[in-house]
């Protein structure tokens, strides 16, 4: 993974001295609230609910185990002794002390950490695949790209008061897991260069990325994107908090004459000056080569009767393990999300025990998933039942990848002072409701996503079933929304039948489920591709008690 | 009637105005009529070394928050409802959930 150099080290370093004064003098009374928040929430650092919320980027979801033992470490000296880990790949702490995040963000930067550009209108973390480096499907590494963009983008003097946030996001596999449709910027990494979609976004009104260039080369990446932003910089609405994502720019204008803008500020832009030159683009990809993998033995044989002797173990590996490129490896998901237990929640505990499986059995590296579990990308696979039974032990070994209590939940209403419902808890009873591990695999991969509000942390708009909570005269109420995918056949979900209440969403779901199980062709058949063919209003009878 | 309620500078936790001073407890908060309420609000918007965001509640006759704030006020005063910090806020206090 990538290492800081002079520039990084002096960098993080001058800007946490600078952030020490700034608490230093609204501790004081020096600076008041009004000149302090947006000061800190440039650290990363917001007031929410119960305390203040430190938001630490972990670039494209790259993390060492030396890192999470750091998170570690913070959770237990300085937090409730649990992080969680979000959708943006990051990890929150939620009960910080302002008079301890200049040590906080002291022990992050002796691990190349920080917490810039995890809040305000400015670039944020660019995520990627999860499996970058290592899945079998993937045309080209995307992490060295991202970690140009995150140079690039990094304190970038033009781009750091955008209209509002802006988010990229980039894959090279043939499968989407980025989710680059719904992001401003989405890139997907081709044999013939970059495919560059704009104007795509969730929030209060969601929209899907428009591809306006196919074939952008790498080594003029940069100057592109500067012009996208450039043009919505200077053309975004300021006016307007609701309408200021670039989304709602590139819908006014119509994709092609966006497109057309960005042309023409691209050809009067000094693109040399701007563009990384090969030596640095190669300079970068010698951060990100393949581990010295271990030549172990396989003995498929013993694996199987592992496999046999321990249902569980079974369950695990056919659900939580995605194809290597290397035929004796896999990628493994430690899913953060037990039944009845919030999603993206870790204990510092369990952040030990990942950065020590990682360190025994996955080259010292995990990574962030953009739904909230852990991935280790390299894994022997004659080192899987040791690596289980270790998870195990701290309840990690949740079987669970890409099934109905893979459930993406936002922090909601009991953390978040933005939120308008409950997320998480309902998650809960969701994941209760489906606990059985054999109904689960029946029915196969469907992805639930739950946001508290309608600024949709939680991708609502993108689960197959997306669930947004709202306030109705202060009762949490919950519409359920049918059809929304974020893979490379991206589709928005929409809002099928009357809201319900927390109580009634899991039965509500279960009359769903058991629908699609009687209406498939066969197991293969999903439940996105159910309502595909037969349409979501199909299903939207079934979201109801019948009479 | 109203409660006066704020974030603690220095560490964020929740505050709650007891009629002569701030308190952890949301048990402790004091129901204020709506003008001293304005009042010392206003008092303490200033005073912002101490507290940050402080705003009122409007409360029912029975003193907890009028419903369109019910949930949020409930979170704040008791904890999260969920994982391994469930009520941890009533906890602290050794008592059972308020409003």
């Amino acid at each position: 993974m990538y290492v800081y150099d002079q520039f990084d080290h002096a960098l993080v370093r001058e800007r946490n001295a600078e952030f020490s004064d700034q608490v230093a003098r609204r501790l004081s009374g020096e600076l008041s609230e009004d000149q302090f928040k947006p000061l800190r929430l440039m650290n990363g650092l917001y007031l929410q609910l119960h305390a203040y919320m430190l938001r630490i980027a972990i670039p494209y979801g790259v993390l060492s185990s030396v890192q999470m033992r750091r998170f570690a470490h913070i959770a237990r000296t300085y937090d409730r002794d649990f992080g969680h880990f979000t959708t943006r790949q990051n990890l929150q702490f939620n009960w910080i002390k302002l008079a301890d995040t200049p040590k906080i963000l002291e022990e992050l930067a002796e691990v190349e950490m920080h917490a810039m550009q995890t809040s305000g209108n400015c670039i944020r973390n660019t995520t990627t695949d999860q499996f970058a480096g290592a899945a079998k499907d993937e045309l080209d590494d995307p992490r060295p790209w991202a970690e140009l963009i995150r140079q690039w983008s990094t304190i970038h003097p033009e781009f750091t008061f955008l209209p509002r946030k802006f988010k990229i996001a980039i894959t090279g596999a043939t499968k989407d897991r980025a989710a680059i449709r719904v992001h401003d910027i989405g890139l997907h990494l081709t044999p013939k260069g970059f495919d560059v979609y704009v104007g795509g976004g969730m929030g209060r009104t969601p929209h899907l990325g428009h591809l306006i260039k196919s074939g952008v080369p790498g080594e003029k990446l940069l100057s592109y994107l500067e012009a996208c932003l450039r043009v919505y910089n200077r053309y975004g609405r300021r006016d307007n908090i609701y309408k200021a994502r670039i989304k709602i720019l590139v819908s006014a204008l119509g994709p092609d004459e966006y497109a057309r803008q960005v042309e023409e500020e691209w050809a009067q832009l000094d693109q040399a000056a701007i563009d990384a030159p090969y030596y640095e683009i190669d300079r970068i990809r010698t951060f990100f080569p393949d581990p010295a993998y271990a030549d172990k033995a396989f003995d498929a044989a013993a694996l199987d009767r592992a496999k046999a002797a321990d249902p569980g173990f079974a369950r695990w590996v056919r659900n939580n393990t995605h194809p290597h490129k290397r035929d004796d490896h896999v990628s493994v998901t430690i899913s953060t999300k037990p039944v009845g237990l919030p999603p993206g929640d870790a204990s510092s505990a369990q952040m030990d025990v990942m950065a020590d499986v990682a360190d025994s059995f996955a080259y010292s590296e995990l990574r962030v998933a953009h739904d909230q579990n852990i991935i280790l990308p390299h894994v022997a696979k004659a080192d899987l039942y040791d690596l289980y039974q270790q998870l195990d032990r701290v309840n990690l070994s949740t079987a669970n990848a890409k099934k109905i209590t893979d459930i993406i939940a936002c922090p909601g209403l009991d953390y978040c002072s933005l939120a308008n419902a409950r997320s998480i808890p309902l998650s809960q009873e969701i994941s209760k409701k489906f606990s059985d591990a054999n109904l689960t695999d029946e029915i196969g991969e469907l992805e639930i996503k739950i946001s508290g509000c309608i600024n949709a942390c939680g991708h609502h708009h993108v689960g197959h079933i997306g669930i947004l909570g709202v306030d109705k005269q202060g009762i949490e109420v919950y519409q359920i929304m049918l059809g929304g995918r974020a893979d490379e056949k991206a589709a928005l979900g929409v809002i099928t039948g009357k809201g319900l209440s927390a109580e009634a969403v899991p039965g509500a779901l279960e009359r769903v489920v058991r629908l699609y199980l009687q209406l498939r062709t066969s197991p293969a058949e999903r439940f996105i591709d159910v309502v595909e063919r037969l349409g979501r209003e199909t299903f939207a009878e079934a979201l109801h008690e019948p009479a | 009637m109203k409660l006066l309620t704020a974030n603690r500078l220095t560490d964020g936790l929740v505050l709650w105005y007891s009629g002569s001073g701030w308190v952890e407890d949301a048990a402790l908060a004091a129901r204020l009529e709506d003008d001293a309420a304005e009042a010392l609000k206003a008092e303490w918007v200033a005073r912002e070394t101490e507290v940050v965001a402080p705003y009122l509640i409007p409360v029912t006759d029975a003193g907890d928050p009028v419903q369109r704030e019910h949930v949020r006020e409930f979170v704040r005063a008791n904890g999260p409802t969920i994982g391994q910090t469930t009520f941890d806020t009533a906890k602290q206090f050794n008592r059972d959930e308020v409003f």
